[in-house]
């Protein structure tokens, strides 16, 4: 019933040219005020039609029939206070009563995410700056609410700014935390916080914008869902690439996080930040830093160190961190993402993983009792247990990127639940050749070529929707990944051949281990457990930045960040709130 | 205190939180829908206050349970236990994801006491009622107490097990039990200062709660996922196995009914609410189907 947003969306494409932001902004905005389907969209609608100042009596009554029973915690803390803000006069009273006394009777839940968190105390920090003599389903006062939450949120700042984020680059989740940054923005009072929120602003369009390939977040990520994880033009990311850069396609339904962060401050990045998301001319490598999320069990230290390379380039993008359990569930740690012209229904993808699920994962980042944990996530999240699963970090994979080559070694130990290793071979492979050498030479799209050397034997199964599963059940296992540009060779052959003049050298016991010089030159001696070694020297991860590349820098604990292209230059400073403009 | 089962954050919740069952067995619930409540303790002064530790906080339940207050700020999560101090009107502690917290003001300021220990990670506390200042801590590494209010801790046994729950006697203020995931029952018999292992109940399993009956200073029961409710008579040297009538033995919470002697109460699961009069020995359901019940408490009544 909702496919009568599609034609919205492009409405307003002029004939020639691409449209401008403004226009991508309108029509995301009325696909839901709009929205001319069945039924309605509900508090989106509510919001967006009141942005537009349109059926002010249609949003009252609408908005009373939904505050008879309130749900959805700080997911429904955060269209409310967007109507709230949006209101403006609007409004009928009874309307505006009804969203007050929701405040005082309804206790949403603070979550237990750094995303929950985020969109709670944003928004409590918003109303309670509204209705600063009000009371509170917390018992306090407005202004109590708001020191509270004023402390959080800086303190999220900080951190963000210091050791980077623990649900990072996430292609869904990245809108949860866009959204009350724009609102921060747009709708807070004190000039620091706003100044704060629209600095996050340009941090979080910076995190994402080098790691985008046609609009499509690319290589490693906290948090995914699995259906954006084989396809990935399902993310949240690619209403973001669609808005900011005009990059790729929009969802057909845009994700109402964007509709609410346009609603708000509706921020366009700065020209520097639009060249970082557009220009593949050259390829480069980014690294990032991030953080795990909190580990309450098991572990000295709250967060551990995530450790991200990514390498983009107009054809392509490989992107890895370093393996092992860094977040529960939902981690994604290594792929490939070829570029296509349009993504939508394509699965541009090709990674490996060993599927883990354990009690040891969830009570070391949840609170949970182990009996029923596992059953508990599956209801939400259906593959959590399944041996066929694509998605999930694993304590027993190690990788090392450099590059367009990728090493992902395992050494699984007997008694794990599902003692084997999954390899995604997508239904959008091309010319996949399984040489006698044991390497896999493959093509994606028009545009790249992929090498992939499985150190043990595997089989086949087929992936429900078309694909198929490499299945490889040794514990002593790795793959050895090359990329390349189409453009590189004449054709796939030639690929291959290059590739086998490569001396590849490995071992399996006592643990996998690794020798090959890439592509690009690079000799790359890789022992699990062991750092890895670039032409003879041990990665030094100690000296890993929060950012570094052409792009994007900033150094751990500087709560500087700088952002480059050509000769346009933003550096925003953290501590001091200060954004500065130079072209060189 | 339960939530519906099939709760995420985010979904529709239905009634949740805390329930009181009045004198006719009537359960109702009090105050708002919550989904992430884990203990409660009463105010000593006004037993009519009482203390949620709750996903969102420490809240304060007032007017019963009609009106609510968070004494906490951002800085804590997830909040496991608490205990109000018999000795001390208004001191509380409670356990939560990162440590454990004290207030000497009934919860207006807090002060984190569980920085000294290796893993802060707390899911048991309980004020020791013998001796002011004396607290009684159980984590991921196992049971600590210490002497100075959480100045400073001293392993007091389980090393290397979590801890589930700890009780006090209500007879003998000496004798504690505590539960834990996998490694069976530990006792104390010496005001808590050393905990030993009781036989083999509960091993490889998880034990989720212990109750002492306030009727029979030797009777203890211990609830958990696989022994289900298992009793023992003689001051936890034996156990026996109590299940007859349970749908399952997978149970959550467990507790003796102070004003009934051989009364005791389960929950099972997300089964609800399940009574014996027998002490275990035979068992019928009593109401809140469909909830996971996750701590019950008997709080002295002061609406006359």
């Amino acid at each position: 019933m909702k496919f009568a947003i599609l034609p919205l969306l492009f409405a307003c494409v002029p004939l020639h040219g691409q449209p401008s932001f403004e226009q991508r902004k309108l029509a995301m905005i009325d696909a839901y005020a709009h929205y001319q389907g069945k039924g309605d969209y509900g508090y989106a609608e509510i919001a967006a039609k009141l942005w537009r100042h349109e059926d002010a009596g249609w949003c009252s009554r609408k908005l009373q029939e939904l505050l008879a029973q309130p749900s959805g915690d700080m997911f429904w803390m955060y269209p409310v206070t967007a109507i709230a803000y949006l209101d403006q006069g609007q409004l009928e009273e009874s309307a505006r009563q009804a969203l007050h006394r929701a405040w005082r009777t309804y206790m949403p839940y603070r979550g237990d995410t750094e995303n929950h968190f985020l969109l709670y105390y944003t928004c409590l920090y918003l109303m309670s700056q509204m209705w600063p003599n009000a009371d509170w389903y917390t018992g306090n006062s407005s202004a109590h609410n708001m020191e509270e939450a004023r402390q959080w949120i800086e303190s999220w700042v900080h951190l963000t700014t210091t050791r980077g984020q623990g649900e990072y680059d996430s292609p869904h989740y990245m809108g949860v935390f866009l959204l009350p940054m724009s609102y921060l923005a747009a709708w807070a009072s004190d000039p620091a916080m706003k100044k704060r929120a629209a600095m996050m602003l340009d941090l979080l369009i910076a995190d994402y914008a080098p790691e985008n390939l046609d609009g499509l977040y690319v290589g490693a990520h906290a948090r995914v869902y699995e259906s954006q994880l084989v396809e990935p033009s399902n993310g949240v990311s690619a209403d973001f690439g669609w808005l900011w850069f005009g990059l790729g396609h929009a969802q057909a339904v845009p994700a109402n996080y964007a509709l609410y962060y346009l609603l708000a401050s509706g921020y366009e990045p700065p020209e520097v930040l639009k060249q970082i998301g557009t220009d593949r001319s050259q390829p480069y490598t980014h690294l990032e830093r991030k953080r795990t999320r909190n580990r309450w069990r098991f572990h000295d230290d709250l967060h551990g160190p995530v450790y991200k390379t990514t390498y983009v380039r107009r054809e392509y993008a490989v992107g890895s961190d370093q393996g092992g359990v860094l977040q529960p569930i939902q981690q994604h740690s290594w792929d490939v993402t070829w570029s296509v012209p349009d993504a939508r229904g394509v699965q541009n993808t090709f990674f490996t993983v060993h599927p883990y699920s354990s009690t040891q994962e969830l009570q070391t980042y949840f609170v949970f009792n182990p009996d029923g944990a596992t059953e508990g996530v599956v209801k939400s999240k259906k593959t959590y247990d399944s041996p066929d699963k694509l998605l999930g970090g694993s304590p027993f994979e190690k990788i090392v990127q450099d590059q367009d080559t990728v090493i992902a070694l395992y050494n699984i130990p007997p008694e794990t639940r599902f003692p084997h290793v999954n390899g995604f071979f997508s239904k959008d492979l091309r010319e996949v050749v399984e040489d006698k050498s044991g390497w896999i030479f493959m093509r994606g799209g028009d545009s790249t070529y992929i090498a992939c050397r499985p150190l043990q034997p595997y089989s086949w199964k087929p992936i429900e929707g078309g694909g198929r599963r490499l299945f490889s059940p040794y514990l002593k296992n790795g793959f050895v990944v090359q990329v390349s540009g189409r453009s590189e060779f004449p054709d796939l052959a030639s690929f291959g051949k290059a590739i086998l003049a490569l001396p590849l050298e490995f071992r399996l016991d006592p643990v996998p281990a690794v020798r090959f010089p890439s592509l690009r030159g690079t000799t790359i001696e890789f022992t699990y457990g062991m750092p890895p070694r670039l032409n003879g020297h041990a990665i030094d991860y100690d000296q890993w930045p929060l950012f570094g590349g052409p792009f994007v820098q900033s150094e751990v604990d500087s709560q500087r960040l700088i952002l480059k292209h050509g000769s346009l230059q933003r550096t925003l400073d953290f501590k001091n709130l200060t954004v500065a403009d130079t072209r060189n | 205190m339960t939530v519906t089962k099939e709760y995420v954050v985010g979904a529709k919740l239905p009634p949740s939180g805390l329930f009181v069952q009045d004198a006719g067995g009537r359960w109702q619930h009090a105050g708002f829908n919550h989904p992430f409540i884990f203990s409660l303790d009463y105010d000593t002064a006004d037993p009519s206050i009482l203390y949620l530790a709750a996903g969102n906080g420490l809240i304060r339940s007032s007017e019963h349970g009609g009106k609510w207050k968070i004494l906490t700020g951002s800085d804590v999560t997830e909040l496991r236990d608490v205990s109000a101090d018999r000795n001390t009107p208004g001191t509380i502690y409670f356990a939560h994801s990162h440590g454990i917290r004290v207030s000497h003001d009934r919860g207006a300021t807090w002060k984190e006491i569980g920085a000294g220990l290796h893993r802060t990670f707390t899911e048991a506390v309980r004020a020791d009622r013998r001796q002011a200042g004396a607290v009684v801590a159980g984590g991921e590494e196992g049971i600590f107490r210490s002497e100075d209010g959480g100045g400073t801790w001293h392993l007091a046994g389980a090393a290397g097990f979590q801890i589930t729950r700890i009780e006090q006697s209500p007879h003998d203020g000496c004798e504690w039990a505590a539960t834990t995931q996998s490694g069976g029952v530990f006792l104390s018999h010496d005001c808590a200062k050393t905990f030993e292992s009781s036989g083999r109940i509960g091993v490889g399993a998880t034990l989720y709660d212990v109750s002492f009956d306030s009727g029979d200073a030797k009777r203890i029961a211990v609830a958990g996922w696989g022994p289900g409710v298992a009793i023992s008579e003689d001051g936890g040297r034996t156990w026996q196995s109590r299940n007859a009538g349970l749908p399952v033995p997978e149970v959550v919470s467990v507790i003796f009914d102070p004003n009934v002697r051989g009364r005791i109460y389960a929950s099972v699961r997300d089964d609800g609410l399940y009574v014996s009069n027998d002490v275990g020995r035979s068992w019928s359901k009593q109401g809140l189907d469909g909830s996971v019940i996750n701590r019950m408490k008997f709080v002295p009544d002061v609406r006359k």
